[in-house]
């Protein structure tokens, strides 16, 4: 079948000069913040690459504890390009979780989640939790030690909350313990459940992207602002980022490839100065900030109700800043944006540092 | 006495693990001095194929809004169709 031939076979069948005019259609605002519009192409992007290494690597990998550990220093050591698969997926999940932590707090910054884009923030708010289960679940597959460690003190750390605690910790676990089980079940958390999860979160987000359109700032609502079509413009520009980006990931990915510790000994005590990854250093330094016990009740426990309590306020945050919603100017919740992403930075800066 | 030396022997062994060695680190990047040269040289090169690609989107682009600016992409209305 000739290209013309199968061309006309297409366009008999649907509507493809319909969907080209709609993409000519869809219009993209041209301002000095849209920079921050790329951050979640983005984090789509390194998904994608996540998808496709993650893949490749499933072919290799097996998921059993007596097995795991070997199997990756394989894949590194005698497979033809397995150490820059295993690397490009290690550095691709890092640049994606930085890629989304910068989306979310841009669009906080930026009050895009106001009225009526609360759906949109709520789903990428998830997709950022999935993210970081994504990460913790990959870093356990390693079946290292410090992996090992990491999620017994992640998975304690859930255990901790009043009510549901032991249930999510039991759930996580697959047991009393970390134990092989556990394995198994992060595996299938890592390749079956969160992938389907997160198709389906994309899935939302981006027809919620093209339904609402892309958001203004609120100084710039009330200005005529010049608009260019999504498609080529800035189709082309996403391409140059991803391309980028792509370089970036390939860089880092050659240049420093990741460790593989010693294999996990449920039996041995936790190596010394162990720390989570690096999207876990903030939550780690703020757990250190509380005593052992607060007026007789268990220190860690209340850490875990006010962290878990400011990041539920976060996540709900469209439906507490109303005056955005009514398109007022909301000085406080700036300030609360301000004061989320710095203290983000810091305690991870401070976590890494000490 | 069989007993006795087979512990005692045991217990040797086991102690001996005390002067082992680390187990030294996985190799996580290839070793050969060619296998090396071949990758440098291959990221140096995927670095020019992505300048380069990057030089021909610009151009295309450029070219886009130029025709953007003229107008001259818009369709007209009640344009003759030659059938």
């Amino acid at each position: 079948m000739s290209c013309q031939r199968l061309r006309n076979w297409i366009e008999e069948r649907y509507d493809v000069e319909g969907m080209k005019r709609l993409a000519r259609h869809k219009l993209v605002p041209v301002h000095q913040y849209e920079i921050w519009y790329y951050t979640g192409g983005i984090a789509m992007f390194l998904f994608i690459l996540q998808f496709i290494t993650g893949m490749v690597l499933s072919f290799y990998y097996i998921p059993y504890f007596e097995h795991a550990n070997k199997s990756i220093i394989e894949i590194v050591t005698k497979l033809n390009m397995g150490w820059f698969f295993r690397s490009l997926h290690h550095w691709g999940a890092q640049l994606a979780i930085t890629a989304l932590f910068i989306h979310v707090f841009s669009t906080f910054l930026l009050k895009s989640y106001r009225k009526p884009r609360e759906l949109l923030w709520i789903s990428g708010f998830m997709l950022l939790g999935i993210s970081i289960f994504f990460g913790l679940s990959g870093y356990f597959l390693l079946w290292d030690e410090r992996a090992f460690a990491a999620v017994r003190v992640a998975t304690g750390g859930a255990g901790n909350l009043p009510v549901i605690g032991g249930f999510i910790k039991a759930f996580l676990r697959g047991g009393l313990d970390v134990t092989g089980d556990t394995l198994t079940r992060f595996y299938a958390f890592h390749v079956s459940v969160l992938p389907l999860i997160t198709l389906f979160l994309v899935g939302i987000h981006v027809l919620l992207v093209q339904y609402h359109g892309m958001s203004v700032p609120m100084s710039l609502e009330k200005k005529p602002l010049k608009q260019i079509p999504f498609f080529p413009n800035l189709f082309y520009k996403d391409l140059i980022i991803w391309l980028l980006v792509l370089g970036l990931t390939v860089t880092l990915a050659t240049l420093l490839p990741p460790e593989i510790g010693k294999k996990a000994d449920p039996l041995a005590p936790a190596p010394e100065n162990i720390k989570p990854e690096w999207y876990f250093l903030f939550l780690f330094q703020t757990l250190k900030l509380f005593p052992g016990e607060i007026l007789g009740m268990n220190g860690e426990t209340i850490a875990i109700i006010l962290i878990s309590c400011g990041i539920l306020f976060f996540f709900l945050i469209p439906f507490f800043d109303r005056r955005s919603s009514r398109g007022e100017k909301s000085v406080l919740f700036t300030w609360i944006g301000v004061f989320y992403t710095l203290y983000f930075i810091v305690m991870t800066i401070i976590g890494f540092l000490s | 006495m069989k007993r006795i030396i087979f512990a005692f022997l045991s217990v040797i062994a086991c102690a001996l693990d005390l002067f082992a060695q680390e187990a030294a680190p996985v190799e996580v990047f290839p070793t050969a001095p060619y296998d090396r040269y071949i990758i440098f040289q291959s990221l140096a090169l995927f670095w020019v194929a992505i300048v380069g690609l990057i030089v021909i989107i610009r151009m295309k682009l450029k070219e886009i809004e130029r025709v953007q600016k003229m107008g001259i992409d818009r369709e007209e209305k009640d344009i003759p169709l030659l059938d």
